[in-house]
């Protein structure tokens, strides 16, 4: 198994983004966390490298990233007014790319912001 | 510190001093905040309702202008209540208010990892934070009618991208309903709440688990992600752009080209 340690990864658990934390990683899953918090590493343990869910999934059947790609272009462009909600949990340049594909389709764009 | 909240919770033994105000009365509070920082007049009887007395108010006037650097945080709780964003607005126009006296920020707790590099992405790219409408192909914004709740419980939208959350498990129900009733599409790194009502769901990397890239701190400081593990799943960022890609190349979009206007 490949080890791996990581310093001063980052957290994006919570709006805190701590950027000093020690990771230890057997390849698969993070085995170790330092200075995280309680949040922080229950975070960073609970994602691994595995495939655990299908890759996609269209009406609750497996499909193929593809064609869910496919499927998730006809609908935001067939919409009269489509929305793409969220962008909190996601990078900085994936939301560039959603405000992107919003000005494609002319949808409305929110985040958490506005709960 | 001083705490303001309508229960004393556990933060409340952090705090230096803690009022309890009734629920629903934020704006009441933060108004009355802003006339006795310009020293108005303010009659007692109308702090009562605020479930606070004059002296209190008074007293907490005082300390905002004599502090040498304050910040005003603020949480969901202001803007879930009566008043909503107007009650947001109250706040920040006080810490504005404010900077005649000393220097004073306000800054929004935050939930999510990158809920701020939200706001700052939208707000370089649209001028606007949140809530923002490219229907018209320019950008426009209003909370209340471009507000993710308002437009869900209004039945608005007629199509769904969540990225990066999960509504299905947070929302009111109204909201949810419209969200199974018309297609929604799901990118999250787990089946969630929201993946089991959408037509599409698709697993992408953990951000800054497997998927690199940039993030705000609540502070506005932005910090460079260090992924530690490799992901058998693409990114957000890669499965957003093919979808966009997937509609250009089929000549579709909302907007027009220029190979579509005609100049007679």
């Amino acid at each position: 198994m490949e080890l791996s340690v990581v310093q001063n990864a980052v957290c994006t658990f919570c709006g805190c983004v701590c950027d000093d934390i020690e990771l230890h990683a057997d390849g698969q899953r993070i085995v170790e966390t330092k200075r995280a918090c309680i949040l922080g590493e229950a975070w960073f343990k609970h994602h691994t490298a595995e495939r655990l869910y299908p890759a996609a999934l269209i009406d609750g059947r497996e499909a193929s990233l593809e064609e869910a790609i496919a499927c998730a272009a006809e609908i935001l462009e067939r919409a009269d007014l489509p929305l793409i909600y969220g962008l909190s949990n996601i990078t900085c340049e994936a939301q560039r790319e959603a405000v992107w594909l919003a000005e494609t389709v002319g949808a409305v764009i929110d985040s958490h912001t506005s709960l | 510190m001083v705490l303001v909240d309508i229960r004393e919770t556990p933060s409340a033994k952090a705090a230096d001093i803690f009022l309890q105000i009734r629920p629903g009365k934020d704006f009441e509070v933060l108004t009355i905040l802003r006339a006795l920082i310009k020293g108005q007049a303010v009659e007692a009887e109308a702090v009562r309702p605020t479930g606070l007395t004059l002296e209190q108010l008074q007293d907490l006037a005082q300390r905002l202008k004599k502090a040498r650097f304050g910040v005003l945080f603020f949480g969901m709780g202001l803007s879930m209540t009566r008043g909503k964003h107007m009650n947001s607005a109250a706040a920040l126009t006080l810490a504005a208010e404010l900077n005649a006296f000393t220097k004073f920020v306000a800054m929004p707790m935050r939930g999510h990892g990158n809920v701020t590099g939200a706001d700052v992405v939208l707000r370089y790219t649209t001028a606007y934070p949140f809530g923002v409408s490219l229907s018209r192909g320019y950008p426009r914004f209003n909370p209340g009618e471009f507000s993710t709740v308002d437009l869900l419980v209004r039945g608005d939208t007629d199509a769904t991208l969540v990225v990066g959350a999960d509504p299905g498990a947070t929302m009111p129900q109204p909201a949810i309903e419209h969200l199974r009733r018309t297609p929604t599409i799901v990118l999250d790194p787990k089946v969630t709440h929201t993946s089991r009502l959408a037509k599409v769901h698709i697993t992408t990397a953990a951000t800054g688990i497997s998927a690199p890239g940039t993030v705000y701190r609540m502070d506005e400081i932005p910090l460079p992600l260090r992924p530690i593990l490799h992901s058998p799943y693409p990114t957000d960022e890669h499965v957003i752009r093919s979808i966009r890609q997937t509609i250009q190349n089929r000549g579709g979009g909302f907007l027009p080209t220029p190979d579509h206007l005609q100049i007679a």
